[in-house]
């Protein structure tokens, strides 16, 4: 069985802060992460690779840096990682984001099932995992918590409203993975990273390596175009009250009362 | 215009699955006539890649699409049938303005099996006009089969701008839509409006610390997913009548590749209770324990409403998930939500920011869930709540 | 000779930091250190290759090890200060007791010892110290007998007593330091070897988690081949060749706890309102107890950086500056500490915050790997040297390097930092003229200026770099702005100090003296300081902001 997981390298977007004065990202001090989706789904990956014997391929664009979560990734487990990097594909939005990485995948060949994140915590969009499983025609499990391979059939379980829906699927398929609560992701030891520096270098891709249409990548392939970032406005802030219990039932009463709620 | 290569070995599978009959086969090989509509469904039959739908690239006429669209979601109700998703109602009032605005007809897509019976609530919700897809392969929500009906209707009938619920089954569809159609998608909107008649498209990033406005200036139709309980609902309008444009798009079997088995519906459900709820009584860490919840509890029943919690207190075990509200849990909109004992975090902000009337009871002056308050009370909650649930009954019964 | 490369280093360093987040939490670590107690499960964990496996960053490749060079050893020391200097001290202890067999063992000795360490995932001790023989190592009371066979040697039996030894009774293996007839030497003695034993945990005032004892040796036989390098009387040597980078990296560990101490205050400035307003908007309070600190830790990590370079090119050596780096990082870090106390009031008192175990820990960076009066003195005592054979031209050619830089860019305090050298060049003068260095108290203080005058020379010359190498967290300008900062200061203090000093001890004419050593221009150079600290101020806060 062949896998890929797709993988991106986000800013700790909880940590992100915009400068109320400019409206621009203040990324000082912010690390640079794998988007913990795409981290709960790799460890996924790599559990379903030792059960049945898999290879697993990673896959991430981004700038030069994100050469960082691919050795992450090789670390814990991939067999082989490459890293997308071009000027070409800057300023994707998820429509070029998606293509670019089905032309790679394209170019790896064969798999029997891909893994994205649900979504990266930066542009928390949820369209990519779809997206490339259009350009490849793939069926895909969108959602999923856990997944499970019997011969040629994936079988997932999957967040539907109010519940889940455990479905199943012929492979090749492409699975979005959401994350369990309490998450706390693995990290490699000391020592599978240097092995994995010494034995597996990540391949580093650029235009060259994929066959793609110029016009369909980075902002030329992008539909969609950002107008413009800023805080979000903070309502303007409400009268406060301060004093005894019994005296702050009063003002809640008289509160409800003017809301008209009682 | 849909090609077929002379890689195609003549195995027909492909002619079976077009919902519109544009394939055929000639000697050996399949050809496709003009009613194609690009709608994709076949390309996946192929087993040899001989199909291909070239894309356009370059500028796209724009003046020749014309409408929004609301999708229209479909939810099982207690009752084993089909409702409208609130969030449908939520999407068509939206997409009403916007119509008005660019003079252009507001128009919902209905695709279900037995559905019809639907078509007057959504045209009391304001839809001028209903696509209405019907036949029995559609009766539960599958990515192949709606997407492929969603690329054939916007293929067919070109629509400015088409919006999807932000939901599981929304954001499955849309970017798969967008994708086949080379268009583009903006995820997760929570404002919409119209700028040199283009949708402007207003959404949360980076786990709600900032706000981006998204265009889609070159190509159609635009597409956005909407998330429940951020747009306002326009008063259901009695009577009103739609026209109806009945879309006969066949599905053959072999399209739906992903199968459903099972579907575990959880008991403790009560997401539509925290989303439907007019007032929410909403706690966090600061509640302590499952005594503080009792309190809000019966706050809640004395003004007819829901309890909420935050992350943390879901995390304490105080309160089943469901009731989490946030961006990693439910987005609510009440006419009045309480906040007691809880801090402000962004991710539970993001959740309950667009409350009407939001008071706030904490007992740190600096928390930050006093900046949305509209009436924020410095204090112990432990010792407020049960007051005001005392002095509501007391009310009451004078 | 590394094999590590940046993205490894800075993904190894992560594991470490997402595993300090998960597990070490200042409560759990507090409680530990109430209970005086050696955390076994945590250190398991730091040494098992399929968890962390933090000492293999320590072992050569060729023994089974990643054999991190330099650079990587000193930012993991720098984590291990900021996770815990109890912990820290535990896993340093192990490479301190390697190095004698590094550096002084035959190959065979090497490939044994050092693959058993690496395969077996042993903890080792370092016992050099005794009660007797602590600063003055050369009265050194145990001792190694010769046992002899047909008039062969075939093995030592050593008798002795070992004071405060790390890992004493958690170690596996131990490297002891006895008098054989052939003079000082050291001896490989495996735990549970007969006659062997550790004493009891010791009460200490900080780094409660690592373990402290004496050891008892009793007629502890051990075979010839457990001599390490297989000669004795090698035993002082061994120990010195391998200071310079040991201490570099003490400096590393005590820079990690100083800006532990130094973010958390700066964050807690940032939440704590006083008066209508943050505390880090307090100009007195950050300038006093904040901005100063972050500069000066700043100026140690580079310092730190450049010299741990250097060692990866040389190899060996560096005795001097891996004093300076120990004495200016330790002293620096525990004054840091201690404002970081007083950053957080009553707050500050309590042990839910982190200040009051740091400042405790911290001290101990004072005194083992060499006290801070021992590091004075070992510091001036090789720069005299230099400034007599170079006959001053030592520090007057460091200012001309100084001069060169300020040319091409006079942003960074070269200017500053030019008119210190030369100042310090003088003040060496006049003590050598003066014959002043015969006052213990002169060559201590001199061991001090010297300190802090090199490291502003390293700063200005890391700040004048195209690009400011990996560990910095600060934007150019910032940067730039610290060694500015850091620059005039030294200036000030060096010169004041140091025109104190031998107007003090020496007869000398302080008008002339001042003159020579350009004070009234390095007290000009002062303006603008107080908007840089400003600068700095704002910048620290956007960069450990309270998120
Ligand atoms: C503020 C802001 C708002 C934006 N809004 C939109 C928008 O509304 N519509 C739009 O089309 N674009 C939008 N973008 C652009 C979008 O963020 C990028 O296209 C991005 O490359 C992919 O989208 P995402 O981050 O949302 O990833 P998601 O689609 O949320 O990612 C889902 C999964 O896809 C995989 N994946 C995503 N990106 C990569 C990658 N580079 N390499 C490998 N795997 C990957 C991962 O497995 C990931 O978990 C926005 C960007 C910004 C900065
Ligand atoms: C990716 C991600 C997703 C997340 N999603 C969500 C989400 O969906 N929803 C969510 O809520 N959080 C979410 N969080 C968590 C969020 O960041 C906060 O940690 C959480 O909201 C804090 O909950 P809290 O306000 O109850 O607790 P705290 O922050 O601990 O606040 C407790 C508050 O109670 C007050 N208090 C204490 N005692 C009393 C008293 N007697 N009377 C009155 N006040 C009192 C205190 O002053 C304090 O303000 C998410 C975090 C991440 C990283
Ligand atoms: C927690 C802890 C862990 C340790 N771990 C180890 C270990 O693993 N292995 C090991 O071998 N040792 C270890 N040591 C010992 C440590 O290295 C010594 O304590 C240190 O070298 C100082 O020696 P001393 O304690 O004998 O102090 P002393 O040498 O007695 O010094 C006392 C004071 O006199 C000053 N002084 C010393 N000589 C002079 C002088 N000539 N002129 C002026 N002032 C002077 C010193 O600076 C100090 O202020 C450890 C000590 C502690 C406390």
């Amino acid at each position: 069985m062949e896998i890929i997981s797709l993988i991106k390298q986000v800013p700790d977007s909880t940590r992100v802060k915009v400068d109320p004065v400019t409206g621009t990202l203040i990324r000082a001090g912010v690390p640079s992460i794998l988007n913990p989706y795409d981290h709960f789904a790799l460890e996924q990956a790599i559990k379903l690779k030792k059960e049945h014997n898999a290879k697993l391929t990673v896959l991430s664009m981004g700038p030069p840096q994100a050469e960082e979560v691919v050795r992450l990734a090789l670390s814990l487990g991939a067999d082989r990682g490459i890293l997308l990097s071009d000027r070409a594909f800057a300023g994707s939005d998820t429509w070029a984001t998606s293509y670019t990485l089905a032309q790679a995948i394209r170019k790896i060949g064969k798999f029997d099932l891909i893994l994205a994140g649900m979504m990266a915590i930066d542009g928390d969009t949820a369209q990519t995992g779809p997206g490339v499983a259009q350009q490849l025609r793939l069926p895909q499990i969108t959602f999923c918590n856990e997944l499970k391979v019997e011969g040629k059939k994936l079988i997932a379980k999957k967040l539907i409203e109010g519940g889940h829906e455990i479905v199943e699927c012929i492979m090749p398929v492409l699975c979005t993975m959401i994350m369990p609560h309490e998450y706390h992701p693995s990290y490699p030891s000391f020592m599978s990273i240097y092995k994995a520096q010494v034995e597996k270098p990540a391949e580093l891709w650029s235009l060259k390596n994929i066959d793609a249409e110029i016009k369909l990548l980075g902002l030329e392939g992008s539909p969609t175009r950002v107008d413009k970032i800023y805080p979000p406005v903070s309502k303007e802030k409400g009268t406060m009250y301060n004093g005894s219990p019994s005296e702050m039932v009063e003002i809640l009463i008289q509160i409800l009362k003017e809301e008209e709620v009682i | 215009m849909l090609t077929i290569s002379d890689e195609c070995i003549g195995c027909t599978k492909c002619v079976k699955v077009c919902p519109f009959g544009a394939l055929f086969m000639e000697g050996k090989v399949a050809k496709v006539n003009e009613s194609c509509t690009l709608c994709g469904a076949c390309l996946q039959s192929c087993s040899v890649n001989a199909i291909d739908i070239p894309r356009t690239i370059g500028t796209v006429d724009i003046s020749a699409y014309k409408g929004v669209w609301v999708f229209i979601e479909l939810l099982d109700a207690k009752d084993g049938k089909k409702q409208i998703r609130p969030i449908g109602h939520e999407l068509l009032s939206a997409g009403k303005g916007l119509a008005a605005e660019l003079k252009e007809e507001l128009c919902a897509v209905l695709i279900g099996h037995h559905v019809s019976g639907m078509i007057d609530k959504l045209a009391s919700y304001g839809a001028d006009k209903v696509y209405l897809v019907e036949n029995e392969m559609l009766q539960d929500y599958n990515t192949d089969s709606f997407s492929a009906v969603m690329c054939a209707l916007v293929s067919q009938y070109k629509p400015s701008m088409v919006l999807y619920p932000s939901t599981y089954v929304g954001r499955d569809l849309a970017p798969r839509v967008a994708t086949e159609l080379f268009t583009g998608l903006t995820a997760d909107c929570t404002g919409l409006s119209i700028k040199n008649g283009h949708l402007l498209q207003t959404r949360p990033a980076f786990g709600g610390n900032i706000m981006a406005n998204i265009l889609c200036p070159e190509k159609r139709p635009q597409m956005a997913t909407i998330r429940p309980n951020v747009m306002k609902k326009n008063p259901p309008v009695a009577g009103a009548k739609a026209v109806i444009v009945t879309v006969n798009i066949p599905i053959d079997k072999s399209i739906i590749r992903v199968k459903t088995v099972k579907k575990l519906i959880d008991e403790s459900h009560g997401i539509e209770k925290i989303d439907e709820a007019k007032v929410i009584v909403s706690g966090g860490r600061g509640m302590k324990d499952r005594n503080g919840f009792k309190l809000l509890e019966e706050l809640a029943d004395e003004l007819n409403g829901a309890v909420g919690a935050s992350r943390a207190a879901i995390d304490m075990g105080l309160k089943p998930k469901p009731h989490q509200v946030g961006q990693s849990g439910t987005t609510v909109s009440p006419t009045l939500y309480i906040a007691c004992g809880i801090s402000g975090a962004i991710q539970h902000l993001v959740g309950m920011e667009s409350s009407d009337i939001v008071i706030a009871i904490n007992k740190n002056p600096d928390a930050s869930i006093f900046n949305v308050a509209k009436y924020g009370i410095i204090g112990d909650a432990h010792a407020i709540v049960p007051r005001l649930t005392e002095a509501l009954k007391n009310r009451k019964k004078a | 000779m590394s094999s590590v490369d940046l993205i490894s280093l800075r993904l190894m360093l992560n594991s470490l930091k997402q595993y300090w987040k998960k597990n070490l939490s200042l409560d759990f670590l507090q409680e530990l250190d109430k209970k005086n107690e050696y955390p076994k499960k945590v250190i398991d964990d730091f040494y098992d290759p399929n968890i962390l496996g933090v000492n293999y960053l320590l072992i050569p490749s060729e023994f089974g090890g990643i054999g991190g060079n330099n650079v990587a050893v000193y930012q993991l020391c720098e984590m291990l200060g900021r996770i815990d200097l109890g912990i820290a001290t535990t896993a340093f202890a192990t490479f301190l007791g390697c190095d004698p067999i590094r550096v002084g063992g035959t190959p065979e000795q090497n490939a044994k010892w050092m693959g058993r360490i690496a395969a077996e995932q042993m903890i080792v001790a370092y016992g050099a110290t005794e009660a007797d023989a602590g600063s003055d190592l050369l009265n050194l009371k145990t001792r190694a007998k010769r046992v002899e066979e047909n008039g062969k040697i075939t093995g030592y039996r050593i008798t002795g007593n070992k004071q405060w030894i790390s890992n004493g009774g958690v170690s596996d293996l131990y490297t002891i330091l006895a008098l054989a007839p052939g003079g000082a030497s050291w001896f490989i003695v495996e735990k549970g070897t007969e006659g062997f034993s550790a004493d009891k945990h010791e009460d200490k005032h900080g780094i409660r988690l690592s373990n402290t004892t004496g050891l008892a040796l009793d007629d502890v036989y051990v075979p010839v081949d457990h001599l390490v390098g297989l000669v004795e009387g090698q035993g002082f040597v061994q120990a010195q060749a391998v200071f310079g980078y040991t201490r570099l990296m003490v400096a590393a560990m005590a820079l990690g706890v100083g800006s532990e101490a130094n973010e958390t205050a700066i964050r807690y400035a940032q939440q704590r309102i006083l008066a209508k307003g943050p505390l880090s908007e307090k100009m007195g309070y950050m300038h006093k107890l904040i901005v100063p600190h972050a500069v000066n830790l700043e100026a140690a990590r580079c310092f730190i950086d450049r010299n741990s370079k250097r060692l990866d090119e040389i190899n060996e050596g560096l005795q001097t500056e891996g004093a300076i780096a120990k004495y200016f990082t330790t002293e620096v870090a525990d004054n840091c500490a201690d404002d970081s106390i007083q950053a957080l009031g009553g707050y500050g008192y309590t042990k839910d915050f982190s200040p009051e175990k740091l400042k405790r820990d911290i001290k101990i960076a004072k005194i083992y790997e060499g006290t801070s009066e021992i590091l004075q003195m070992t510091i001036q005592r090789d720069r005299w040297q230099e400034h007599l054979k170079t006959k001053g031209g030592f520090y007057i050619n460091m200012a001309r390097e100084m001069d060169a830089v300020h040319a091409k860019n006079p942003d960074v305090g070269a200017d500053s930092a030019s008119l210190c050298l030369k100042g310090l060049s003088a003040i060496l003068e006049v003590c050598r003229t003066e014959r002043l260095t015969r006052h213990q108290h002169v060559t201590f203080k001199i061991g001090d200026l010297i300190a802090k005058a090199e490291v502003s020379h390293s700063f200005v010359i890391a700040a004048s770099q195209d690009k400011l190498f990996e560990g910095v967290r600060f934007d150019k300008e910032t940067y730039q702005a610290m060694a500015r900062v850091n620059a005039r200061e030294t200036a000030f203090n060096v010169i004041l100090d140091g025109i104190k000093l031998v107007t003090g001890a020496g007869n000398v004419d302080a008008h002339a003296l001042a003159a020579q050593t350009n004070l009234i221009q390095i007290i000009q150079k002062q303006q603008q300081i107080t908007a840089d600290m400003d600068l700095l101020s704002v910048k620290l806060c956007e960069i450990f902001n309270a998120r």
